[in-house]
Formats: C-alpha cells, structure tokens, sequence
C-alpha cells in the first residue's frame, strides 16, 4: 500500500466524500419533502424518502472505489456469486452489472457497447457484458471510475455469460480467475450438487487469502451472513408489502431500491436502510398512499428491467391505473433469507448460491410467477423478453401460454433489451402496452 | 475509334449498377461503360462488353476477362471470378498509388478493406446484411422525401440544423422521417441527420478493422459530398476520393487479368 | 466407401433390442449409453429440419441448434427416439433441456447433464458422481444393468473410436478424401456405432506399414485452412471451400476435434468416464481459459501448415463470440488471419457468407 493513495483514499473518500454525499442526501430528502407537499395530484407517488439514503449509500460505495486502489484489494464480482467470503477479507467489492445497470439507467451503456464492438464484440452478446468490456477495454468512465480488480470472483447461477466473460476480464487484466460453477437445477438440489458448491467455495478461500494477504477471520463471516440475512429477510418483507392494495411500492421502487440488497449485503448499513425502508413503506400504508395514486391494475413483471426507460414505462402505465406491483427479479435476493444460516457459513451458502430464480428450472419459475399473480393479486403479467438474457427469457413463450391459458390472468411477451437501447423500439412497445392495458380492463 | 489498344479487360457486375473497365497493357484506362444493373447479368454483361470493343479494339486475338461483383460468375466469357474485395483493393491501389484503409459504399453493401504496401489485401470487413449502412439506405428514404439523388449531398452540408435520426433500421426509419416531418421539421435537417446516421455505421465498421491513414472512399456513395465531409469530420483524417469511384473494382479486375505477379491470385 | 445412414443405424440398433437416444450437443458419455443398450444419434442444428415447431416455442435470439433440435424432437424424425438427452453446453441448451421436462413433457424420457466448468479436483468429483446418476436413471428406462466390466468395455471400445478419429484429423493430408468426403465421416461418429465407425475409418487410413507416405490426392497448391466453430452446415460449404481453391487442414470443431478424449485407465469406470470428458482440447463451453484456446489454436495451425482460421459459427452462440477478439489478436501476433462468418442452417449458404470467406482464400493467396 503506498502512502499516497492512503491519503487519497482517508480524505477523498473519508473525510470529503462522505460528508459531501450526506449533505447531498439532505438536500434530497429536502426535495423530496416538498415534492409531497405540492404534489396531490399527480399520477405516481413521489419517490420514497428512503431513496435519498439509497443513494448516498451506493454512492459512498462507489466513492470508495475509485479511491481503492492501492488501499484496498479490489474483486470483481457477479451478481449471484458467494460473497460473503471476500467481504470478511475486506475486498471491497465491485458489481459489473450495476456499473452497466447504472450505466443503462443514465443512458450511456450504448457508448460503452459501442466501444465493445469496435473492438470486435458481437452486438448479440449480452449488454452488460458489452458495457463491462467497453468501459475496460476504452478506459472511459462514463458514469463513475471503476478500480481495476484484483482478483475476478464468478458465479454461474446466474448464467453461463458470465463465464466466458470473466474469462475475457482475466485475459485482458491478467489476475486470478476463481469461478464458483453451481450446477442447474432442472430438479431439486441434490447431494452431489451441493457438495460441489460447498467445495468449490471452501477452494476458493486459500485463492483469496493469498490475493488479500490476510486470514479469512471466522466470527467475522459469520457477521457477515447474519447481516446478509436480516437485510434479506427486511427487504423480502419490503416487497411483500405490496401485496397490500393499494400497492405502497411498486416494482420501479425496487429497482430503484436494490442496490444495496445486491452491493452492500451483509453490511450493517444495509440492514438499517431496508428497517428504515420498511417503516417508510408501512407509513404509507397506514396513510393510504398508493404508488399509483389511482390503482385500478395489478401486474407481475417478470425478468429484468428496462433500466433506460424506467420513468416512461411507470409514466404510461400509471395514467391508465396500472401499477407494477410484484417483480420476480428484486424478489430474488429476498426469497432466499430462511435459506442462509450464520452458524453454518459455507454450508448454508452452498445451498443459497444453488438456488436463486434464474438457477431453477423454467417450471419452477412458472411456479413462482403464478404464486406471485396469486399473493400479489394481479391482473396481468408483463414477460420483458430480454434478448440478452437468455436464461431469464427462454422459456417465457411456454411460461406466458401457461399464465394466460391454464391460470386465465392476460399475459404478453415485450420485447427488449435490459440495458441497450438500440434493441427497444418504443412505438411498437407502447403500442403493444397499451393493447395489453385495453385487454385487462376488458376483463375486469 | 483508334487510341490505345485494350489488353485486358474487368467486369464488375454489381447489384446496382454493372461496369466495365477496359485497361492497356501499361495498365492505363482505354475505356468504360457503367450503366443500371439488370437482373439477366449474362446478357448486360455480353452487351457492354461488345460495346466497349467496338469503340475500343483489342491488340491481338482474345482479350483476357476477370469479372467481380455479385454476379461475377454468370459472366460466362471471363475466364476467372475474383472477389470485390480483391478488385477494389487492387484498383484504388492503381488509381491512388497507394495502400491504407478503403471504404467501399456500394448501393447494397459496404466495405473496409485493408490495402498494403503493395496492393494486396490486409484484412476486411464487410456489412451486406443490413441496408441501413449502403447506399440504399440513402437512396430509399431520399425517393420518399421526393429529392434528386445529385442534390442529397449538397442539401444536407448547407442544412443549418441535424435532426438525430434514432431508428437503426431503414424501414423504421421511414416512419420516424414521416412523424418528423408531419411535426414541421425540416427536410434538409433530416436528410443531414440520415447521412449522420449512414456514416456512423460506416464508422463502427472501419473502427472494428482500425483506420490506418490514407483513407479512400469508393463505390457510387463517394460522389456524395455530404458523406464525404462527415466521414472525414469522424475519422479525424482526410477521405480521398479517386477520380472515377465507380469503376474502381472493374479496373482491379482488368489489372488482375493483365497477369502480373503479386496482383493477389494463384 | 459407404456410410450408413441414420435410418439404417437407427434399424440395426432396434433389431437387436437396443434403444435410440436422440442427444444434443457437445459432450456425454457415448459408452454409458452404449452399455444400456442405447444408440446415440446426435442432433446437430439439422439444415433440413423445418424449424416452426422450435421457433414456436424459443425467441429468434435462441440459436439454431435449440430451434432446429427442438422441431426435430417435436415434428420430425425425433419423435421416434427412445430417450433423450440435453447435456447442459449452454444458457441455450439449458432453455432447451428446461422447457421440454417441464412444458412439452414429451412421451421420452428427458435426461440432462450437467458438465462442471474446470478441471479442478471438486470438478472431477461432481462429474463422476453426476454421471452416476445419469447411469441410475440409464438403467431405470433401459431396464439395462452393464457390469464395471461392461462399462470398461465400452469405453475402450470408443477410446479406440475416438483413437481413429484423432489419426485420421492427424493423417488429414494424406487421407486421400476431399474435404466433403473427409467431413461426412467425421461426422458419422455422430451417428455410428464405435465399432462401424472404427472399421470405415480404418478403411480410409493411410496403411501403417505401407513403408513410402501415400501421395496427397490433390497435389495443386491450396489455400491451407483450419476450420472451427459448432458445427459445418450445410455440408455444401466444403465444396465451395474446394471450389475457391482452399482446403481444410486442421479443425476445432465442436463435432470434431473438440471432442478428442485422451485415453484413460482406472478400476472405476465412472472415474475414468469422467476423467475422459475432461480430457478434450480447450473448449469454450468448458471454461478452459482464453490463453489455452489460443494457444492450441496457434500450435495446430502452426504443425498443419494453416495460414488462416475460418471461424465459421451458428448464429447467437455466446460461448464462440466472447473469445473471438482475443484469440484474433493472440493469432495477429503470430502472423496468421481470422474470419469470422456466422451462418443460419438451410438448404443453401448464403451468397454473403461464401464471398467473404472467398475474399479471405483470395487474402491468403
């Protein structure tokens, strides 16, 4: 660790950072605030106050990771991998797919595809992948410096993209590869498949050690799960919320909200924000308050978002009453809190990390949508058929057949893509949106 | 009637437009026909061949053929096919006297072609799939707004404003035009917006191959002053121009039936 | 030199009481299912397949080797198969093997397997008790119960398979078949049993004791080409290859070389299963790293004399896309060219796909 960047690290991110992102908060609590005292008629609910904190918090993480290196070791990490081992050896951790979901969200993921695919990356490859490699191979930041990684941390149960992926990350970075490969569950888990989770962490450990130069410290992990598993359990409780109707929240305050659930698990921090979050949310229940002022509709969104337009599609759905009120994806990293069990660390892990909803079988994930529809009391589902995520989207034709046929709740494919823009046409999926907002009234 | 006497001869016969380059042995251009490609090539191609050699005679006895373009092999009196990658880089390399980095914007598909020090190809990448990085992206949407194909260049430099065209695909880019221009947006800003778009796809293309100075544009789009000032405004160099864009495959063709060594053939 | 076809493999195995397993790409254990009395006929994006049926049910952005397999297990000769089996190679296959045990359900058996991505101790282990598991519910449909003898012997029956074709991949110049020829029998270990595939590949190898080399049946100076992807279809590609004055010389295919296990030994048959679907060149869809790839790729090219790697890949196939640039970069270094073509199965090759890799034979010239 060299002097200066503990320097760096102490007063950028310590001493100025901090401070200046919680005066920032402030002044958007403050806005906020008065957004809910002039806005009585709008359609949407004004943002959660909560969100302020939110951001503050994801901000601080990333602050802290631009001034990481040399101070901290740095990991790269996917978004379902096994993380808690590398947060008792203080890695600080860096989440690819949020920097590209960010990246979406503030419309510069195509810039960052771009560069990918001047570099010979096939436009049909994943987006988030694109804007990884992009932003890796140009050097730009469009939205915030992301440190180089020390070590790449990956998990498939998400995918198999990110395999090859971070195979591509390690070639070009040149740093250790430690891949957690969890075999697909087209049945339930068995022995033999858990087992090789459990060893594939318990491998991992020494790599880790040896790039952290310390000792993996026990009591330390288990904090950790314990924390991951309050804060899942609180943000299960957050969305389950909306089963309420008039719905408090809907699925766009999840995306919006989730970045601590994925980023910051096992953190204390975290698990303050989602009680915080919560009490937030049970406030405007005892009000009233629905995120959609006038909710006349209930919809199931399943897979991931369209992080670039996430204000437009709120925006057209709510004028017609229809709030998004259950979303399978921010669901995911709350369903598995009763699996994780801080007295058995890695024991526990190897079965959650087993199975999160992109890890099951495509039956399973009916099972969940129609469980959802039931809990949630939809009226219809929207399937985003995410052309780059080809294990949340394959499946869905049989899926959407099921929900509209056998469950009779209207169901419809919309074709997109999670982060780049250049695969959405927003005629065609307004027009089709708004045919499918025609066909619940008419069922109603 | 009388002038140099032809050696070789190239036929490119493109899906657009067929061309015909007749070369002496010096390689020097003796005489050219282009005109509108016809879907029975074996016939056009014979046509403009005889026409060529009434006007231009041969030297002695049968004169050697190669043919290129995309109906190259239904010309049944060349005695070889060769690919418009080969040609083209063979023929800007003649017209040019040197190598670097070529961008060909033919009426259906474009290309970057990396020529060599000495005329042969380096590497290349081709778009044929998409129309929106051709010339018929230009062609299609210039016939709908009702303007002459001589005057979308000049329009769109003079045009004050860019309107950002955002549909990656030529149909759907018909209908965002109609929707703009039905809001008053006028219709030189969109035609400027168009090539925008059209040279921002060739631009991801020669980035993919590298761009590596000098850079040639051919193909019947290089007439076309707006694409040219635009691409060299992105690529941050100079585009180049030969004198007859056009015919620049049917003379690689006719240079690799004069036979030298090195010409890129077996 | 005559191949059998399917529907004659598919005959003869029924005759004398075997099964017929339809299986998807890439890699399983053939000697498992030989010794449950299974045949395995491997579906390999069939240009021929008529795809409705797939498309019905997968996204355009799902490739071919899911959609075209797909139609042939629901519409087309696929609906005859005894069992089938998914190996999970990708997010694709996995999609596949998924939606046909939980939504088509269809009257075969549905049996999946999933492959560990390295090859580390914890990797090894899983396979063998995986493949033990796949060898559990072999015999439950089978009704077969294959003695650790039995087991043995059918997979030293396919390492001799398996031993021929990596002779005849070694021996390719002076095979004297031409590139069509040469391809339609590699491909028929897709189909054939071992020990037809052994005899057909004896017949077309150079004699060993022939003493002199045998003279290469085309001796006109061509384009040297290694060919790599999932699979070469339509077959038609090595005629316009050999037209435009090229030769394949080396190969990475999915449904070739990438499939070379190496010879095991052991007392336990499911270890040395498992120890030989571990044994294969570096390939994608296994996690081998960039670097290994790369550097087999350059050593095959370098031993076969190929200047240029034609890259010729089905559309949408990740694991084949991610590595491209590197691996163009890391042979760029070494002096040698890459294309890169993908295709979409049909009758007919595209006129765009033949001219690019004819501007590449005429590049290499």
């Amino acid at each position: 660790m060299t002097l200066p960047a503990q320097v760096t690290y102490a007063m950028g991110y310590g001493l100025v950072g901090r401070a200046a992102l919680w005066r920032q908060r402030r002044r958007e609590e403050r806005g906020i605030r008065a957004r809910w005292q002039r806005e009585q008629d709008g359609v949407v609910a004004p943002p959660l106050l909560a969100s302020a904190r939110m951001k503050e918090l994801m901000s601080r993480h990333y602050l802290q990771a631009r001034y990481a290196t040399g101070v901290r070791k740095v990991a790269w990490v996917t978004s379902g991998a096994p993380v808690e081992i590398l947060q008792a050896l203080d890695f600080l951790l860096v989440y690819p797919e949020n920097h590209a979901a960010l990246c979406g969200a503030r419309r510069k993921a195509v810039d960052m595809c771009v560069e990918a695919e001047h570099a010979g990356y096939s436009r049909d490859l994943c987006s988030y992948a694109r804007t990884d490699i992009g932003t890796a191979l140009s050097g730009k930041a469009p939205v915030t410096r992301i440190p180089k990684p020390d070590l790449l941390f990956c998990c498939t149960n998400i995918c198999q993209t990110v395999l090859y992926w971070y195979r591509v990350l390690a070639h070009h970075f040149e740093v250790p590869l430690v891949v957690v490969d969890t075999p697909f569950l087209f049945e339930a888990a068995q022995p033999h498949q858990v087992d090789y989770v459990k060893q594939q962490i318990e491998a991992a450990i020494p790599i880790a050690e040896r790039v952290a130069g310390r000792q993996l410290p026990f009591p330390r992990l288990r904090q950790i799960v314990a924390s991951s598993k309050q804060a899942s359990e609180l943000w299960l409780a957050v969305l389950n919320r909306a089963q309420h109707r008039p719905a408090p929240i809907s699925a766009f305050d999840g995306f919006i909200n989730m970045g601590p659930i994925v980023d910051l698990r096992g953190e204390p921090e975290t698990v303050r924000f989602y009680e915080t979050l919560l009490a937030e949310v049970d406030q405007r229940i005892a009000a009233g308050i629905g995120a959609v002022r006038n909710e006349r509709l209930r919809v199931l969104w399943d897979n991931l978002p369209i992080w670039y337009r996430i204000g437009w599609l709120s925006g057209l759905l709510a004028t017609r009453g229809v709030s998004i009120v259950a979303s399978d994806y921010t669901y995911a990293w709350g369903e598995l809190a009763p699996m994780m069990d801080p007295d058995r660390p890695i024991e526990s892990a190897a079965q959650v990390y087993l199975h999160p909803i992109l890890n099951r079988s495509t039956g399973e994930k009916l099972r969940s949508m129609r469980r959802m529809v039931q809990d949630f009391h939809c009226d219809g589902v929207i399937l985003h058929s995410d052309r780059s995520c080809k294990p949340y989207s394959l499946g869905q034709i049989a899926q959407r057949d099921r929900l509209a046929n056998d469950v009779g709740v209207p169901s419809f494919l919309l074709e997109a893509d999670h982060s780049d823009s250049r695969a959405f046409s927003e005629e065609q999926a307004g027009n089709r949106l708004e045919a499918f907002v025609e066909l619940m009234e008419m069922r109603q | 009637m009388s002038g140099p006497h032809v050696a070789a001869i190239g036929v490119d016969a493109g899906s657009t437009t067929c061309k015909v380059v007749a070369v002496t042995a010096e390689g020097g251009v003796a005489g050219w026909r282009l005109e509108r490609g016809l879907p029975r090539v074996e016939e056009q191609t014979a046509l403009l061949l005889d026409d060529l050699l009434r006007d231009h005679p041969v030297a002695t006895g049968r004169v050697p053929i190669v043919a290129t373009g995309y109906g190259r092999r239904l010309v049944r009196r060349a005695e070889r096919a060769v690919t418009e990658i080969t040609c083209h880089a063979r023929g800007v390399f003649h017209a040019t006297g040197h190598g670097g980095t070529l961008l060909d914007v033919g009426g259906q598909d474009s290309k970057v072609i990396q020529i060599g020090p000495d005329g042969r190809v380096v590497d290349f990448a081709m778009n044929d799939k998409c129309a929106a990085g051709t010339g018929r992206f230009l062609e299609h949407t210039a016939a709908r707004l009702d303007v002459p194909l001589e005057e979308l260049g000049p329009r769109s430099c003079a045009a004050r404003r860019e309107q950002a065209i955002s549909s990656t695909c030529t149909v759907f880019a018909e209908s965002e035009i109609i929707s703009l221009l039905a809001h008053g947006v006028p219709v030189d800003g969109i035609l400027r917006g168009l090539h925008r778009s059209l040279v921002s796809r060739l631009v991801a293309m020669v980035r993919t191959l590298g761009v590596r100075p000098p850079v040639t544009l051919s193909g019947g789009v290089a007439q076309n002053s707006a694409v040219r000032a635009m691409l060299t405004e992105e690529l941050g160099v100079e585009v180049r121009v030969p004198a007859h864009p056009q015919l620049m495959g049917a003379l690689g063709a006719a240079l690799l039936a004069l036979g030298p060594p090195g010409n890129g053939t077996a | 030199m005559q191949i059998p076809t399917r529907a004659e493999v598919i005959g003869a195995a029924r005759q004398r009481g075997d099964r017929i397993a339809g299986v998807l790409p890439i890699h399983y254990p053939r000697a498992l299912l030989r010794a449950h009395g299974a045949q395995p006929i491997e579906i390999w994006a069939p240009p021929r397949q008529d795809p409705t049926a797939g498309n019905a049910l997968f996204q355009a952005y799902a490739c071919a080797v899911v959609r075209h397999g797909a139609a042939l297990l629901l519409d087309g000769p696929g609906r005859d198969v005894d069992l089938v089996l998914v190996p999970h190679t990708c997010d694709a296959l996995q999609g596949l093997g998924s939606v046909l045990l939980d939504f088509v359900r269809p009257p075969q058996p549905v049996l999946t397997l999933y492959h560990p991505r390295g090859r580390r101790p914890a990797d090894r282990s899983f396979l063998e008790r995986e493949l033990r598991r796949l060898g559990e519910r072999l015999a439950e449909i089978t009704g077969r119960h294959p003695a650790d003898a039995d087991l043995h012997a059918a997979l030293d029956t396919e390492e001799d398979a398996n031993d021929r074709l990596a002779r005849l991949f070694r021996h390719r110049d002076i095979v004297s078949l031409s590139d069509r020829e040469f391809y339609a029998l590699v491909r028929s270990r897709e189909f054939l049993p071992a020990e037809t595939f052994i005899e057909l590949a004896d017949a077309a190898l150079p004699h060993e004791d022939a003493g002199t080399r045998a003279v290469p049946h085309d001796d006109r100076p061509r384009v040297r080409l290694m060919l790599s992807g999932i699979v070469p279809e339509p077959m038609s590609i090595f005629d316009a290859i050999d037209a435009m004055g090229a030769r394949i010389v080396a190969d990475d295919l999915a449904c070739g070389s990438r499939r070379l296990y190496q010879r095991t030994r052991g007392a336990d048959p499911y270890l040395r299963l498992a120890a030989s679907l571990m044994s294969g060149p570096p390939d994608p869809t296994l996690g081998a790293p960039i670097a290994e790839r790369a550097d087999h790729l350059t050593r095959r090219m370098r031993e076969s004399g190929a200047r240029g790697l034609l890259v010729y890949d089905v559309k949408f196939c990740e694991p084949e896309l991610f590595d491209l640039p590197q691996l163009r970069q890391h042979l760029s270094a070494h002096q040698l060219q890459m294309l890169h073509v993908e295709f979409e199965p049909a009758a007919t090759i595209a006129q765009q796909t033949l001219n690019r890799i004819e501007a590449f034979v005429e590049m290499l010239q």
